[in-house]
């Protein structure tokens, strides 16, 4: 195992249109030994692209790539001793399950040919490899349950089973480093809810390095030591899923992170009242007077009587019932808001009714105003 | 869907006319060759009509055909089997190496002029083979190769456009995170190439190969020009050499039973490898 160093690493293409366009800018990065990092984003936002210039398949165009303090910008793909599952899988058609599994040990082994290590006496040293090999195949089989399937061919798998293989593939070789590059994409939901924590499990049974890009924030959430936010092929925030929950750096991953989103109204902060619209409500804060936007988490979010002191007033537009919990989402001045409240307090509640709400002032969050508006610390 | 009966006998009456009209020729060179000389004389000239049946079945028509051909009784059809069977495996060999190799560089390799390239290969199909064949002679005369088979193989390993063509279409369709899968598991390009691609390949090899065969096997202005020798020619040529030989049809019952023996590789080959057509077929159809 091994830790990943990323330095001002970007990723210039060239483009005889446009000139040259930059899907990676600077991204600085330290994943450490045994770390789960996961890499997220909307697409195009450069993550993939991140991932595969650490596997070797994109060539860096700045910036260092240190794989356990080596510079690895020059190495091809398959001297970094790193392991690739592809969205797709990428099993070879034309190969058993078990030899998917062992192709990686199979073009590494020393004693390549039988012929010439039968003329040149390395027979027996061959056949000490293939059992090396085939004990190896049968220990990752056992792990990931693939002993049933090692005869069979891909095109007779389902995707479940090929997903395996896939990682099956990559843990046969014991790699230094494991990326997936949006691995559970192709399953339907509840095998890829499956296949998440049975992934969580292997990177703990295995204490792997693992660099993982997927674009679904829940997904990344469930799974990272590290999440690495990115937007326009920048890192918006590293840090641990709870702090990017919590405490987004800025707007971009305030509005990213969490389902449903975080509500962001665009206002003024003034004497410890934030405005927008003709509407207030108190934020305790000191900071001296500005525009900014205000962030506000459904959850956060309390429905009131109409009347209620200090109540915002809304209509509720829909009503999405998700069975312990309801999300109503309300038209009022600021614009659309949703709250996802207890579904026993939501009970009785209809498209059309006129209601008020208020929030948890000391779970806001305020941002710079913009895209990618900085935290401002209250 | 049901067909009404009547458009079933329709289908059944075009397909059978059709059908006829593909297998009569090669019906009536067997029976041509299995007829005495007189009678398969008077076939040829007209002046018989056409038999749908040899009356008096020859059958040592064929062994009097392989014991004639060339210049030395049976050694030299020995001689024209071998030497079509080296020049047609080279060949066939020489073709699916060399095309599928360049295929897979035109579909996944980068390089700087790659499309005009491939177009200008492209355009070489334009070009007759009558326009090439006389500075390719005087090429090959400076090389020394005139009466051996090198004219004719060498150039297959060098690759075949049309087949090259075939071959980048079908690679491009495979993913490219094969490819990559491949390189991180620690191979270079030719090992992909043979041990990914070209297995992976296999509906086009086959066509690429029983096409190559059966247009070697039964090429005939290749060798007439190339080779000299009575004992370098393929079968193509021992076939009109034999004709030259007796001068006009008396030995026409000879030459159809030699061409009936000549045809049965290919139609072997063309019935074993059906299965893989249709399965390249279905392939590309479902996607899998």
């Amino acid at each position: 195992m091994a830790n990943v160093k990323l330095t001002k690493v970007g990723k210039v293409y060239a483009d005889s249109a446009q000139g040259s366009v930059r899907a990676v800018e600077a991204v600085d990065l330290l994943i450490a030994d045994g770390e789960f990092c996961v890499l997220v984003g909307p697409s195009g936002c450069g993550k993939s692209t991140t991932l595969r210039m650490i596997a070797g398949l994109e060539e860096i165009s700045e910036g260092v790539l240190e794989i356990d303090g080596k510079r690895v910008n020059e190495l091809p793909a398959k001297d970094r001793d790193i392991a690739f599952v592809f969205q797709n899988y990428a099993l070879y058609p034309h190969l058993t399950v078990a030899q998917n599994v062992g192709f990686g040990l199979e073009t590494r082994r020393t004693h390549r040919s039988a012929f010439v290590a039968a003329i040149s006496g390395g027979g027996a040293a061959r056949a000490a490899e293939s059992a090396r090999i085939d004990a190896r195949v049968a220990e990752v089989s056992r792990t990931l349950g693939l002993d049933p399937l090692l005869a069979r061919y891909p095109r007779e798998l389902s995707g479940g089973q090929r997903q395996r293989v896939a990682v099956g593939r990559a843990i046969a070789r014991d790699p230094k480093v494991f990326l997936f590059d949006e691995p559970l994409s192709n399953l339907d939901a509840r095998l890829r809810i499956e296949t998440r924590s049975e992934l969580r499990t292997l990177h703990r049974k295995l204490r792997a390095t693992i660099v993982y890009v997927t674009h679904d924030q829940e997904e990344a959430m469930t799974l990272a030591d590290r999440l690495v936010v990115m937007h326009a092929g920048k890192v918006m925030q590293n840090a641990s899923a709870q702090e990017c929950y919590e405490r987004p750096a800025n707007r971009f991953v305030a509005g990213f992170i969490g389902t449903p989103s975080m509500n962001l109204v665009d206002g003024r902060l003034e004497n410890g009242v934030f405005s927008a619209r003709g509407v207030h409500a108190p934020i305790p804060s000191t900071i001296a007077a500005r525009s900014c936007a205000l962030g506000v988490r459904p959850d956060r979010v309390r429905i009131v009587g109409r009347n209620a002191a200090a109540s915002i007033a809304a209509t509720i537009a829909a009503v999405e019932l998700l069975g312990d919990r309801t999300d109503l989402t309300l038209d009022c001045a600021w614009g659309r808001m949703v709250a996802r409240i207890d579904a026993d307090l939501a009970a009785g509640m209809r498209e059309g009714d006129a209601v008020g709400f208020t929030f948890d002032a000391a779970h806001a969050h305020l941002f710079e105003l913009g895209e990618c508006g900085a935290r401002i610390v209250i | 869907m049901q067909r009404s009966p009547l458009a079933n006998a329709l289908l059944w009456f075009v397909l059978i006319i059709g059908t006829a009209a593909f297998v009569f020729p090669l019906w009536w060179m067997a029976v041509v060759s299995l007829e005495t000389p007189e009678r398969a004389e008077a076939a040829i000239t007209g002046s018989g009509g056409i038999a749908l049946f040899a009356p008096h079945p020859q059958f040592a028509n064929y062994a009097n055909a392989v014991r004639e051909t060339g210049s030395r009784p049976w050694m030299g059809f020995v001689d024209a089997l071998s030497n079509s069977i080296v020049v047609t495996v080279l060949v066939v060999l020489g073709t699916v190496l060399s095309s599928s190799a360049v295929g897979y560089a035109f579909a996944r390799l980068r390089f700087r002029g790659r499309n005009p390239l491939f177009l200008l290969m492209l355009a070489t199909m334009m070009l007759p083979g009558q326009v090439t064949m006389i500075p390719l002679f005087l090429l090959f005369r400076q090389f020394g190769w005139i009466d051996t088979i090198m004219p004719l193989v060498v150039p297959a390993f060098f690759g075949n456009a049309f087949f090259i063509f075939m071959y980048r279409q079908f690679i491009a369709q495979i993913p490219e995170s094969l490819v990559e899968a491949a390189r991180i598991d620690g191979l270079g390009h030719i090992a992909i190439w043979w041990r990914i691609i070209l297995p992976l390949c296999r509906p086009v090899t086959a066509i690429c190969a029983v096409f190559t065969f059966i247009g070697t096997w039964n090429d005939f202005l290749g060798p007439l020009i190339y080779l000299h020798s009575d004992e370098s020619a393929t079968l193509a040529v021992a076939l009109n050499g034999f004709k030259n030989q007796y001068g006009g049809l008396e030995d026409v019952h000879l030459l159809m039973a030699l061409s009936v023996l000549t045809m049965i590789p290919c139609i072997v080959l063309f019935i074993a490898a059906q299965k893989t057509f249709v399965e390249g077929l279905a392939r590309g159809a479902v996607k899998g």
